[in-house]
């Protein structure tokens, strides 16, 4: 079984994010970039079913500048066979929406024609939380969504996806037909560190790179962004000297009790 | 000209940020130096199968073939961590020396247990009456037809305690203060007629006084020419020590610079005052030209040659004297926690004086510039 | 990692290193040789010969007949010519007026002050400090106001170097005191031969004519000389801060003195003592060559990201400040290195007429004069506290 897992290269979480002076978006100068965390999550889960024996091919996926093949590399690095790299260079959109990327990942899955297909359930940079279920939708594929376990069981030819979901409440575990969607959540799993030795060899691994174009998507932009403001600063933190002095501090500081 | 990291050691770099963040934090560190080995054995065998102990060594080996540029991206993040673990004494060291000095058969067995995780080593130089000469060495090797025996005293050699193989620098031939006549000797440190004395170090690490009795060792590699090797590792090793300095020296600047933005004194954060603002402005130059003198030193000292030797000295006068301004400020701005053993400023503080001690302080190899200056 | 070369680059490196020991103006050349102080004729033979090869605009647009120089080559060029000891640019016109003009005015001022800038035929000078302004900068009092087609200037610029020298000068005056005092401050060019404009010498610590303080009593200016926008003067001079600092730390001609001092210490000249024996003097020389060796590779640093398309890293900030700091302390091991010969006061055995008495070694006496009027780089282009405060601000966001 193959499956395709899809990453975005997004500001380092690490990194204290700086908007311009004139608020038209996040300033990127200088400012180091990574693979969005929830995407490191839904890599290893592809690499941990190609190691249990699930899967046979990784085949990672992202679509950004030039740049994001660093992250593609890194997807190689930590255990995907090869990449694909739809290259948005070209576009006068900088910014491309998740219908875009959905299409864009349809038309990838359409060639790719994997049994699973997983994805990060949102990117840190803009919290949208999209890309998966439209992905689903337009591919005409179930979803499992937000997972905190994925199970494969059943023979070749007959195999079935186990999704355990994080609810309001509780864990739903659902029963999907392959192939499907999935888009992990925090606790899936403890992503890997890249072993030294594997981040040499993933410099020989193949990625392709195509055009939105070559692929016979657009890449219009309906959605205009129109003002970035940054969060309100926080307030340092304090000591405390006593169980009692933290509780009168949340009583009266604080308010946060009564 | 670029000075840009590439992609591998771009990768190489967030995976050791990760470790650190995720398996290194402040009081994992501490349990660490307090616990009876002083390190995680779980962590070397990580390194191990991060391949980060392969990382200099030739593929003939099973190693990487990484560069001195790749070391010094790594050591700089286990700076950042404070990382005990005895990287800097088996591979850096131990390790280098048996890649340049060993024989063919040596090489292929000791360093294939050591990128392993099997096998650790520790270089057992340093004498009381020098602290970085490579050539005033006492210790001497005998040899009768058993082999070689070795005599003598062996000062501060860190990672000793837990060191599978100690690599021994003695004299054959020759006297103090000549380059020839030196030789390497592996020695089992468990053996009759080894007298250890461990002790931790004040910066969290572990070393020891090593007494030598006339004790069974083998030679590695050929005799006599050892000095030449014996540099180039010690040229190797102020490269990779001053890597660790500038991350010890980038986190000491970080945690100043966040601390003075919420610590409030006379109704306003302190780093609002000009008299601080300066001092930080100063620690940040002295963190960059230490950066800067650390990518000349590994370009240089990769070259080799008689320009090694000069400029992997120039780069530790450096990075002493900006990271005694950088530690001693660090603690300064943080006020009394700066002087608290609970917060974990201190501690980089600790490690960033040690490290002044290493290879030679910043005075030993200020003189040495000075010499070679007046000799030429 | 690494510093190479490119073969075109070292190509360019052989071009300009070609030049520069063949092509510089005899007259020139012969002073550098004999250590003698550059007049104007001979500042303005050097820079137009950098003309007639196409190379005075090295931060131009190819447009405006600039080289279009990469910031290697830049650096290079740099290099070169601190190696072959050729005298300085002077900025004022090439490097800082210029792009202002180019960037800021309008065609007709383009056309009208752009070629006789590049071909160094008009000497510019600068008009921003004044005597209640100086680090705050936009406390300027020197006032434009419009009257029909004109506007009249009044008020006082001063530390204008080589002022006496100029035949315009470009000025931030205030134009308007309401809002933001930055917001009122206009970037206007002046005749320096206009009615009303005189130049007071100001004699620095060397005992020379540098510097000037330049008055503006009812000088008629007319409004064609205003840069761009009334009231956007401040935001022009500060682009232009920030997108020039190539060679702002002197980095290769640190080098270059630094490496005259050391072969000088091998060979002592006239039986002077070896201070090479000095210990105390070579670990000042030691460390201050390893501060030089770091602050060369700060600069190739910020060099390899703009020659890969990123913007410059933080590390940039530092040039001003170090650069200067290495300058004086140069300076500083210099003085040392003269010994008792720093006492002679004889400026004029550096001038090509002067026939004073010579004192041996010819260097010496200069030393001196030359430590006084340098504690000048710590002050200008930004003392180096206002260098922290930004350095504070920006970059350790304080």
């Amino acid at each position: 079984m193959k499956i395709v897992v899809c990453v975005k290269r997004v500001i380092d979480y690490n990194v204290k994010i700086r908007v311009k002076p004139d608020h038209s978006d996040v300033d990127l100068t200088n400012v180091k970039m990574a693979m969005n965390p929830f995407c490191e999550i839904a890599v290893e889960e592809a690499v941990r079913l190609k190691e249990s024996g699930v899967a046979t091919e990784v085949v990672a996926v992202t679509i950004g500048p030039k740049a994001a093949q660093e992250q593609l590399r890194t997807a190689l690095a930590l255990g995907a066979d090869r990449a694909v790299h739809i290259d948005t260079s070209a576009e006068a959109n900088e910014r491309i929406e998740s219908l875009t990327v959905a299409k864009l990942l349809a038309k990838v899955v359409e060639e790719e024609q994997p049994g699973l297909v997983i994805l990060g359930k949102q990117a840190i940079d803009t919290d949208n939380n999209q890309t998966g279920q439209m992905l689903a939708a337009l591919a005409g594929l179930p979803q499992g969504t937000f997972a905190s376990e994925v199970k494969i069981s059943g023979d070749e030819g007959d195999k079935k996806l186990q999704v355990t979901r994080e609810i309001d409440g509780g864990l739903q575990t659902i029963e999907l037909s392959l192939p499907a969607i999935v888009t992990t959540d925090l606790r899936l799993n403890e992503p890997r560190y890249a072993k030294l030795p594997d981040i040499m060899k993933a410099k020989k691994k193949p990625m392709d790179v195509k055009s939105p174009a070559d692929l016979c998507i657009e890449v219009a932009s309906k959605v205009t962004l129109l003002k970035v403001e940054s969060p309100a600063e926080r307030k340092g933190g304090i000591k405390v000297g006593s169980v009692d002095e933290l509780v009168d501090k949340l009583k009266n500081e604080a308010k946060v009790i009564s | 000209m670029d000075f840009a990291l590439n992609d591998i050691q771009q990768m190489l770099q967030d995976s050791a940020a990760k470790f650190i963040q995720n398996d290194y934090d402040f009081e994992t560190r501490r349990r660490l130096t307090e616990s009876e080995l002083g390190y995680s054995e779980e962590n070397w065998k990580l390194f191990a199968e991060l391949g980060w102990l392969a990382l200099p060594f030739d593929e003939a080996y099973g190693g990487l073939g990484g560069s001195l540029t790749d070391l010094i991206v790594l050591q700089t993040e286990l700076g950042r961590g404070l990382v005990v673990e005895p990287y800097f004494s088996t591979v850096v060291l131990g390790g280098n020396l048996i890649q340049r000095h060993g024989s063919e058969s040596q090489q292929s067995e000791l360093l294939e247990r050591l990128i392993a995780g099997e096998l650790k080593l520790a270089f057992a130089q340093a004498e009381p009456q020098c602290h970085s000469s490579i050539t005033d060495i006492e210790t001497s090797a005998e040899r009768s037809e058993e082999g070689y025996h070795i005599t003598g005293h062996k000062a501060v050699v860190l990672g000793a305690p837990s060191a599978d193989l100690l690599v021994v620098a003695a004299r054959t031939s020759g006297n103090r203060g000549d380059q020839n006549g030196l030789s390497l000797f592996l020695v089992d440190p468990a053996q009759p007629g080894v007298t250890m004395q461990a002790y931790p170090t004040n910066d969290g690490f572990r070393g020891a006084e090593i007494r030598f009795d006339s004790v069974k060792a083998t030679l590695l590699g050929e005799v006599d020419s050892a000095y030449d090797a014996i540099q180039a590792t010690l040229n190797d090793a102020i490269v990779a020590l001053s890597a660790e300095a500038v991350g010890v020296m980038e986190k000491l600047l970080n945690a100043t610079v966040e601390f003075c933005k919420v610590r409030k004194q006379f109704g306003q954060p302190i780093g609002k005052f000009q008299v601080l603002q300066h001092r930080m402005a100063d620690m940040f130059m002295e963190c960059e030209q230490t950066r800067s003198m650390l990518y000349f030193g590994a370009i240089t000292v990769a070259g080799g040659g008689e320009e090694a030797s000069h400029a992997a000295s120039m780069l530790k006068v450096k990075v002493g004297s900006a990271g005694r301004l950088v530690g001693q400020q660090a603690v300064q701005l943080h006020g009394g926690m700066g002087v608290s053993d609970e917060l974990d400023v201190g501690h980089f503080f600790k490690r960033i004086t040690m490290i002044n001690t290493l290879l030679g302080s910043r005075d030993e190899h200020l003189q040495r510039l000075i010499r070679n200056a007046q000799a030429a | 990692m690494n510093i190479d070369l490119t073969g075109d680059e070292l190509a360019f490196r052989d071009e300009v290193r070609a030049f520069f020991q063949n092509e510089l103006p005899p007259q020139v050349m012969e002073k550098i040789q004999r250590g003698l102080r550059i007049s104007r004729d001979d500042q303005i033979a050097y820079q137009q010969a950098l003309h007639a090869k196409g190379w005075a605009g090295a931060n131009w647009p190819v447009e405006y007949g600039g080289t279009g120089w990469s910031a290697t080559q830049k650096y290079i060029f740099n290099n070169e010519a601190a190696t072959a000891q050729a005298p300085r640019i002077i900025p004022f016109g090439l490097t800082m007026v210029a792009p202002v003009i180019y960037t800021f005015g309008n065609e007709e001022q383009k056309q009208r002050f752009l070629p006789d800038i590049l071909a160094s035929k008009v000497w510019w000078c600068q008009g921003y400090s004044e005597p209640n302004a100086g680090s705050d900068l936009a406390g300027l009092k020197t006032r434009a106001v419009r009257d029909g087609d004109h506007y009249i200037v009044n008020g006082t610029k001063t530390w204008t170097t080589l002022g006496h020298y100029a035949d315009w000068i470009f000025c931030l005056v205030r134009t308007s005191d309401t809002g933001k005092k930055q917001e009122g401050i206009s970037f206007l060019l002046i005749d320096m031969n206009s009615p009303g404009v005189s130049v007071t010498p100001i004699i620095t610590l060397d005992g020379r004519r540098e510097v000037n303080e330049v008055n503006f009593e009812d000088v008629r200016v007319p409004v064609e000389n205003l840069v761009g926008e009334e009231g956007k003067g401040w935001t022009y001079a500060k682009v232009l801060l920030t997108h020039e600092r190539t060679n702002i730390a002197g980095v290769a001609s640190s080098k270059q003195r630094l490496k005259r001092l050391r072969e000088m210490l091998s060979e002592p000249p006239l039986g002077m003592p070896n201070l090479i024996d000095n210990s105390v003097f070579m670990a000042r020389v030691m460390e201050t060559e390893i501060e030089l060796k770091a602050l060369e590779f700060t600069e190739l640093r910020v060099l390899s990201a703009v020659s890969t398309g990123k913007a410059p890293g933080p590390e940039s900030s530092i040039l001003k400040i170090k650069g200067t700091e290495v300058q004086q302390m140069i300076d500083e091991l210099y003085l040392e290195a003269s010994g008792h010969y720093a006492l002679p006061f004889v400026p004029e055995q550096y001038e090509e007429e002067g026939d004073g008495i010579v004192i041996e070694p010819h260097f010496a006496p200069n030393t001196a004069p030359h430590y006084y009027n340098n504690r000048k780089v710590t002050i200008f282009g930004g003392t180096n506290e206002i260098q922290k405060n930004i350095i504070a601000k920006a970059v350790l966001e304080l």
